[in-house]
């Protein structure tokens, strides 16, 4: 198992092949495998998360990873920077997710296979079990906002919304969490 | 200015208010417990970030990137613009003394099927529409886990209704996401259905 010191000398060596953001995506035109494993230590672990968050668990979650792999491969020429490549890539594994949910007929975030640690604090499972319960853009947004610390200029770009209505769905979002954790947490 | 509880959400989006609305809060207990849970949402939200080892992620994903088919060689633009070019003039020769009176019967059908489709679609969404009114109260009041399923599947139903639209307003003769986009209006149509039957019965 590759440990998080391997993991991050892995990211400096990586890094020092590729010098800039703008040779790291000529070399993912090439289809250099290297390239795109550069891209999943630096956005991997955020697809993972926002895939669990979607699909409800830790297999379909890393297949929706594996997909969105395959898909920004495939696209990759047809990709011409208008937003970050990390950008790109949380909108092709949106669109994967929902694919998913679809195929499967689940509605997504509905399993949720993580176990409670013994030691969370009860107002943190409430907040995780309340996410599940309000809009599902609203939740996208803080998700990605809140949760992943993505800027709203980046989710506006990922949602394709203006940057005022991502604003404006996370504070629809965190007043819908208030109002339920209102009533579980009196 | 004075904050009363109504305003509570309204000084939440205003942040020249929260002063106000914190002076409030030290004198009202539920206002004092409203503002705690909205700090706290923030600071716990990291928290949800979901992680776990996936040591088989990346050799699984580099092994199907490795079993793709390589992109072939894209041909230089101006050969592609010389031969569209070629094929033009070609096409404009030949098709020439029929253009005229072709190209407007072409167009007007297509415009013609397009205002057709787009009129039967706007039909059946109104349709649905009343039939989710008909639904909503009760499925909207109703506190069982059976109607927070439907309510749930509904609201992804929107979500993708609502984007799919997105896509057929930027693409308006794409067949394919117009038929897409009407089996997910059937969807709809048969869980909205599903669930006035749940609740005749009950």
């Amino acid at each position: 198992m590759v440990g998080a010191s391997q993991l991050a000398l892995m990211n400096r060596f990586e890094a020092a092949a590729y010098n800039s953001d703008a040779d790291l995506l000529a070399a993912c035109r090439r289809q250099d495998l290297g390239a795109f494993e550069q891209l999943y230590l630096a956005h991997g672990a955020r697809l993972k998360s926002i895939a669990w968050h979607l699909v409800g668990n830790r297999e379909d979650a890393e297949d929706a990873v594996q997909e969105t792999f395959l898909k920004a491969y495939r696209a990759i020429g047809s990709f011409h920077g208008q937003s970050g490549i990390g950008t790109w890539l949380c909108r092709i594994a949106i669109n994967v997710c929902y694919d998913l949910a679809r195929k499967r007929r689940l509605a997504p975030e509905a399993a949720g296979e993580f176990p409670a640690p013994k030691n969370q604090l009860p107002l943190r499972v409430a907040l995780e079990d309340a996410l599940k319960r309000i809009h599902p853009r609203h939740r996208m947004v803080f998700l990605l906002f809140e949760v992943e610390g993505m800027k709203h200029s980046e989710i506006a770009s990922i949602l394709e919304v203006p940057e005022g209505t991502s604003k404006a769905w996370l504070f629809e979002a965190k007043k819908e969490l208030k109002r339920l954790l209102t009533e579980k947490v009196p | 200015m004075i904050i009363e509880c109504a305003d509570l959400d309204r000084a939440l989006a205003i942040p020249e208010l929260m002063p106000d609305a914190r002076a409030h809060a030290e004198r009202c207990e539920r206002c004092r417990h409203q503002l705690y849970l909205w700090g706290e949402i923030s600071r716990l939200a990291p928290q949800l970030h979901a992680d776990w080892e996936s040591p088989s992620l990346w050799p699984r994903i580099r092994a199907g990137l490795a079993a793709e088919p390589a992109r072939r060689v894209r041909t230089p633009v101006w050969r592609w613009a010389l031969a569209a070019a070629a094929m033009v003039a070609i096409a404009g020769a030949l098709l020439g003394p029929w253009r005229s009176a072709r190209a407007p019967a072409r167009d007007f059908l297509t415009e013609g099927a397009l205002q057709e489709v787009q009129q039967a679609e706007s039909a059946y969404a109104r349709s649905i529409e009343r039939l989710s009114a008909v639904a909503a109260p009760g499925l909207q009041q109703s506190p069982g886990p059976l109607a927070a399923a439907y309510r749930e599947k509904l609201l992804l139903l929107d979500t993708a209704i609502s984007d799919l639209t997105a896509h057929v307003e930027r693409n308006r003769y794409n067949t394919y996401l117009r038929t897409e986009l009407a089996s997910l209006y059937r969807e709809k149509q048969k869980t909205l259905q599903e669930w006035v039957a749940y609740a005749k019965r009950n």
